[in-house]
C-alpha cells in the first residue's frame, strides 16, 4: 500500500477518533460548547483529509472539479470552528474580524458552488501526474485560477490576522502557555495553507497538504482541551478530597455539638423560618417537626427576660454585633432553662440582614452554680456587714446620740420657756424647727443603719459613687474624729453612673477606710491622713475609688494574701473583709486591687464599669436627705 | 470672755444642734451662756479669772475633750468641768474624773441632771476661788511675819508653852511674849485657836515638834 494513502488514512482517522472522543465528552456536558466545536473541526479536518487524498488519487478533470468544489464543505466547518473555539475558549479574538472570516467564508462557500466548475479554478484543462517521494505517483490539477479565488485568500488572511490578535491578547493576558499552543497552532496552520494558492498558481510543485496545516490545529486544540480535562479531573480528585474531609468535619462538629450540648441553628430572616438541629430543638422542647419562626421563639423566651434579649437581637440585626445573650427558656412543660446564646448575622447585597447563624447551650446547671454563688455572697457580704456594724457600734450610737440630745435639750430648754411666762415665739419655732431637723437626722441613722443590717437581695440600681463615698463617710464620721484621723476627699465632678448594689459598694468602701485607719494606728495623730478619691479611667469604661493611708504599707508576702479568706493581720480580725470586698466588686464586674505608695503606706482601689445604658433611673434605695450630707469631715 | 461679776456656763462642742440646745436650756434656767464650737476656739478666748464653769463635749476632732481638760490643769485654771459624752465610755469617764472633772454625764442628757451638774459645779467654782482668796490673804499676812516671829508661830501653833518656846529659842519668856503678840497681832487673830486654823490652811503647823 503507498505510504501517501496510509499517512493521510492516519491522520483522516486521527481526526475523527478525537472527533468521537470529545462529542462523548460534549454529551455528557452540553453547556460547553467547546467541545463540540472541536468536535465539528475534528470531523471536518478528516473529511479535508479524505477529499485531498481522493484528490490526490483521482485521475479524471470532472472527478477532480467535482472533489475541489466539495472540499469547501469542510473548509467552512473548519474556519468558522476555529474562529468559534478561539472566541469561547481562548476568550480573545475581536468580534468584528471573527463575523467578517464567517461572512466571508460563506459568500466563498456559495461562490463556489454558482461558479463553474469552483471558486478556484476558471476551468481545469488537464491532470498532470508527479512522480514523488518513494515513487509514489500523485495528481495535480492544471488549469486557469479564478478571479474568485483571491476571496479566499482575503478569508485566509483575515484568519491569520485574529489568530495573530487573539494570539496577542492571550499572551498579554499571561495565559502564555495557552496562547503559545492554541493560537501558534493556528497561526502556522493557517500560514501552511498558503500553499494551496501557490500551488494553483503554479508556483509550487507539490500536492495539497492542507489536511496537515487543519490536524496540526486540531491537535494543538486537543492538546489543550485534554490538559484542560486533566487538570478538571486533578481538581474533580482534590473536591472530592475536600468534601471528604468536609463531611467529616461536620460529623466532628455535630458530635463535638452533641457533647458540648449546643443546639445549633440558623434563622432565614427574609423567610422566617429557622432551622434548628435535634439537639436544639430538645434545648427548647420543641416537637421534632415542629415549624418553628421568630414569633415561636420569642414565646419561649421568658417574659421577664424577652425585652432585654430582642433589644440585643435588635442590636446585632442593626450593627452587625456578634448576638450573645442569657436568657430563660420556658418549656412547653412549664420547666424553665437557662440558655445561653450567640450567634451573627449575615447581610445580603443591600445591607440587609438576610440569615443569623448560631448556637446554644443549656447553662441551667452553671447558672444555679452562679445564682448559689452569689447566695452565697451575699450571706457572707451581710456577715461581714454585721461585724463591721458590730466594731462601728460606738460610732453609730453617737451618730444617733448627738440629734436625740439636741432634741431633749431643745424641748427641754422649751418647757423651761414656756414656764418663765413671757414666751418668745421666734425663739419657740427655731427650737421646734431644730427639733424636727434632728430627729429627720436620727431616723436617716436609723435607715441607713437598718439598710446597712438588711439581709436583702442583691439591688442593681443606677448609682453615683461619689455619693457612695459620702454615705460611708456619714456612717463613720465620728469613729475617724476618735481615731483622730484626718480624711481628704477629691471626688472627681461629673462621673458617670454605674450599676451596682448601694449597699454592697458602701460596704467595700467603709471596709478599705477602716483597714486604712487600722493601718494607721502605730502613727504619730498629725501623720493619720487618708485621701479618698474618685475617678473615671483613661479608656473611660469604668469609675475607679482609691483609699490611700500613711501607714505601714503592705509587705510583699502578705501582698500576695490578703484578699485571701480568713487572712488577717489584726488580733481581733476575722480576715473576711477584704476577701468579701473582692468577692463584692468581682460581682459587680470590677477589680479591687492593692499597691504600696512610693512614700508611705499603701492604697487600695478599685473599679466598676460605666452604666451601659444612657437611661439614668432614680434611686428608690437611697434618698438623699439633706442632714445625711451636713457637716461632712 | 472678760471677766464678769456673775457666773457664766462655757459650753463647748462641736455639733451645733447640741450646742444651741444646751447653750438654750442653760440659758432658760437662767445661766449666762458662752458657746463655742472648737477646744481651740475656747482657748483663744478663755480668761483665767472667768467665774462660772465648763460644759465639754469629750469626743471632738482635733483637740478632744481629755486634751483641753489637761492644758486647763496646766494653766492652773479653776473652772469646774462637765463632760458630756455620746458614748458611755468607762474609761475615758474615770480618766477624766481622775483629772478632776467635776461631773461626767451621757448624752442625751436630763435638764435636771445637767443643771444640777451645773449648779453643784459653779458653787465649786465659787468655793475654790474663795479658798483661793483666802488662801492668798493668810499667805501675805505670813509674809509680813520676821524669821523670829515665824519661829515663834510655829512652836505656838505646835502647842509649846511660852516658857517650853523660850528653852528651845534661848531666849527669856518675856521675849517670847513679845514675838507672839506681834504674831497675833500680824496674823489679825485674836487666839491661839484661830491662829492654828490659818495656819493649817497653809500647811503649817499641825505636826507635834
Amino acid at each position: 500500500m503507498s505510504w501517501i494513502t496510509i499517512v493521510w488514512s492516519m491522520n483522516a482517522a486521527a481526526c475523527l477518533t478525537l472527533a468521537a472522543i470529545y462529542l462523548v465528552v460534549w454529551c455528557k456536558q452540553r453547556d460547553d460548547w467547546v467541545h463540540l466545536l472541536f468536535s465539528c473541526s475534528a470531523v471536518a479536518a478528516a473529511a479535508v483529509a479524505g477529499f485531498e487524498l481522493a484528490m490526490l488519487r483521482t485521475d479524471t478533470v470532472g472527478q477532480y472539479e467535482a472533489l475541489v468544489r466539495w472540499i469547501h464543505v469542510p473548509v467552512w466547518v473548519l474556519t468558522v470552528c476555529f474562529v468559534a473555539f478561539v472566541r469561547r475558549y481562548l476568550h480573545a479574538g475581536r468580534t468584528w474580524l471573527a463575523w467578517s472570516i464567517y461572512g466571508l467564508r460563506t459568500v466563498v462557500l456559495i461562490l463556489n458552488f454558482v461558479l463553474t466548475p469552483n471558486i478556484n479554478f476558471l476551468a481545469i484543462t488537464k491532470i498532470r501526474h508527479l512522480s514523488w517521494w518513494g515513487g509514489e505517483i500523485v495528481s495535480l490539477p492544471i488549469g486557469m485560477p479564478n478571479p474568485w479565488g483571491m476571496l479566499s485568500l482575503a478569508s485566509l488572511l483575515l484568519l491569520l490576522i485574529f489568530c495573530i490578535d487573539a494570539t496577542v491578547t492571550v499572551w498579554r493576558r499571561g495565559d502564555r502557555r495557552r496562547g503559545l499552543i492554541v493560537g501558534g497552532g493556528m497561526i502556522f496552520g493557517t500560514i501552511v495553507a498558503w500553499h494551496v494558492p501557490l500551488v494553483i498558481w503554479g508556483v509550487l510543485n507539490v500536492p495539497f497538504f492542507l489536511c496537515f496545516a487543519y490536524s496540526g490545529i486540531v491537535l494543538a486544540m486537543s492538546y489543550e482541551l485534554s490538559n484542560d480535562m486533566l487538570q478538571t479531573a486533578h481538581l474533580a480528585r482534590q473536591l472530592e478530597a475536600s468534601e471528604t474531609d468536609l463531611r467529616e468535619m461536620k460529623q466532628r462538629m455535630e458530635l463535638a455539638a452533641s457533647a458540648a450540648e449546643l443546639g445549633m441553628w440558623m434563622w432565614d430572616i427574609v423567610r422566617d423560618e429557622i432551622w434548628i438541629t435535634d439537639k436544639g430543638r430538645a434545648l427548647f422542647g420543641l416537637a421534632p417537626s415542629e415549624k418553628v419562626d421568630f414569633n415561636r421563639f420569642r414565646n419561649i423566651l421568658h417574659p421577664e427576660d424577652r425585652e432585654s434579649v430582642l433589644q440585643i437581637l435588635e442590636n446585632s440585626l442593626r450593627t452587625g454585633a456578634e448576638y450573645r445573650a442569657e436568657y430563660r427558656a420556658v418549656l412547653p412543660n412549664g420547666q424553665i432553662r437557662w440558655i445561653a446564646g450567640q450567634g451573627h448575622v449575615e447581610f445580603g447585597g443591600d445591607g440587609q440582614p438576610v440569615r443569623m447563624r448560631g448556637c446554644s447551650l443549656d447553662i441551667t446547671r452553671r447558672k444555679q452554680a452562679e445564682l448559689e454563688a452569689a447566695h452565697q455572697r451575699k450571706d457572707l457580704a451581710h456577715l461581714s456587714r454585721v461585724t463591721t456594724a458590730g466594731e462601728l457600734s460606738g460610732s453609730i450610737a453617737h451618730e444617733l446620740t448627738q440629734p436625740l440630745s439636741a432634741i431633749l435639750s431643745n424641748a427641754q430648754a422649751a418647757q423651761r420657756v414656756l414656764a418663765s411666762g413671757d414666751a418668745d415665739i421666734a425663739e419657740l419655732r427655731q427650737i421646734l424647727n431644730e427639733i424636727v431637723s434632728e430627729d429627720k437626722r436620727a431616723s436617716e441613722v436609723i435607715r441607713r443603719l437598718r439598710l446597712w443590717l438588711k439581709k436583702g437581695e442583691v439591688q442593681q440600681h443606677s448609682l453615683r459613687i461619689n455619693k457612695v463615698v459620702r454615705d460611708v463617710m456619714n456612717l463613720i464620721r465620728s469613729d475617724l474624729i476618735n481615731q483622730k484621723v484626718t480624711v481628704e476627699c477629691k471626688l472627681a465632678r461629673n462621673l458617670p453612673m454605674v450599676t451596682g448594689d448601694p449597699v454592697q459598694l458602701q460596704q467595700v468602701i467603709l471596709n478599705l477606710v477602716l483597714n486604712a485607719c487600722d493601718a494607721m494606728t502605730g502613727c504619730n495623730t498629725s501623720e493619720r491622713r487618708l485621701l479618698i478619691r474618685t475617678g473615671i479611667k483613661n479608656d473611660g469604661g469604668s469609675v475607679i475609688v482609691s483609699v490611700t493611708d500613711q501607714g505601714t504599707g503592705i509587705t510583699e508576702e502578705k501582698m500576695e494574701n490578703i484578699f485571701e479568706p480568713f487572712f488577717t493581720t489584726k488580733p481581733k480580725g476575722m480576715g473576711l473583709g477584704l476577701s468579701v470586698c473582692r468577692s463584692i466588686i468581682t460581682a459587680h464586674r470590677g477589680k479591687l486591687c492593692a499597691t504600696n505608695n512610693t512614700d508611705r503606706g499603701a492604697t487600695f482601689y478599685f473599679s466598676v464599669p460605666v452604666e451601659v445604658s444612657p437611661v439614668a433611673t432614680p434611686l428608690p434605695a437611697t434618698p438623699k436627705v439633706a442632714a445625711a450630707t451636713e457637716g461632712g469631715l | 470672755m472678760i471677766a464678769v461679776p456673775k457666773s457664766t456656763v462655757f459650753v463647748v462642742d462641736d455639733y451645733a444642734p447640741v450646742r444651741r440646745a444646751t447653750s438654750r436650756l442653760l440659758h432658760a434656767a437662767g445661766f449666762v451662756v458662752a458657746a463655742f464650737a472648737s477646744a481651740e476656739e475656747f482657748l483663744a478666748q478663755y480668761n483665767p479669772q472667768s467665774l462660772g464653769c465648763l460644759v465639754l463635749d469629750l469626743a471632738m476632732p482635733t483637740l478632744n475633750g481629755l486634751e483641753l481638760q489637761r492644758i486647763l490643769a496646766k494653766t492652773g485654771s479653776l473652772l469646774p468641768i462637765i463632760f458630756l459624752t455620746g458614748e458611755g465610755d468607762i474609761p475615758k469617764s474615770v480618766q477624766a474624773m481622775k483629772q478632776g472633772a467635776s461631773d461626767f454625764l451621757t448624752k442625751p442628757v436630763n435638764d435636771e441632771d445637767l443643771l444640777a451638774a451645773v449648779r453643784v459645779a459653779i458653787e465649786k467654782n465659787r468655793a475654790l476661788r474663795r479658798d483661793h482668796a483666802e488662801l492668798s490673804e493668810i499667805r501675805a499676812r505670813l509674809a509680813t511675819l520676821t524669821p523670829r516671829e515665824r519661829e515663834v508661830l510655829e512652836y505656838v501653833v505646835a502647842g509649846k508653852l511660852n516658857k517650853q518656846i523660850a528653852d528651845e529659842l534661848g531666849t527669856v519668856e518675856q521675849t517670847v511674849k513679845v514675838h507672839r503678840a506681834h504674831v497675833m497681832q500680824k496674823m489679825k487673830v485674836h487666839s491661839v485657836a484661830e491662829l492654828v486654823a490659818l495656819t493649817q490652811r497653809c500647811g503649817i503647823g499641825g505636826s507635834s515638834r
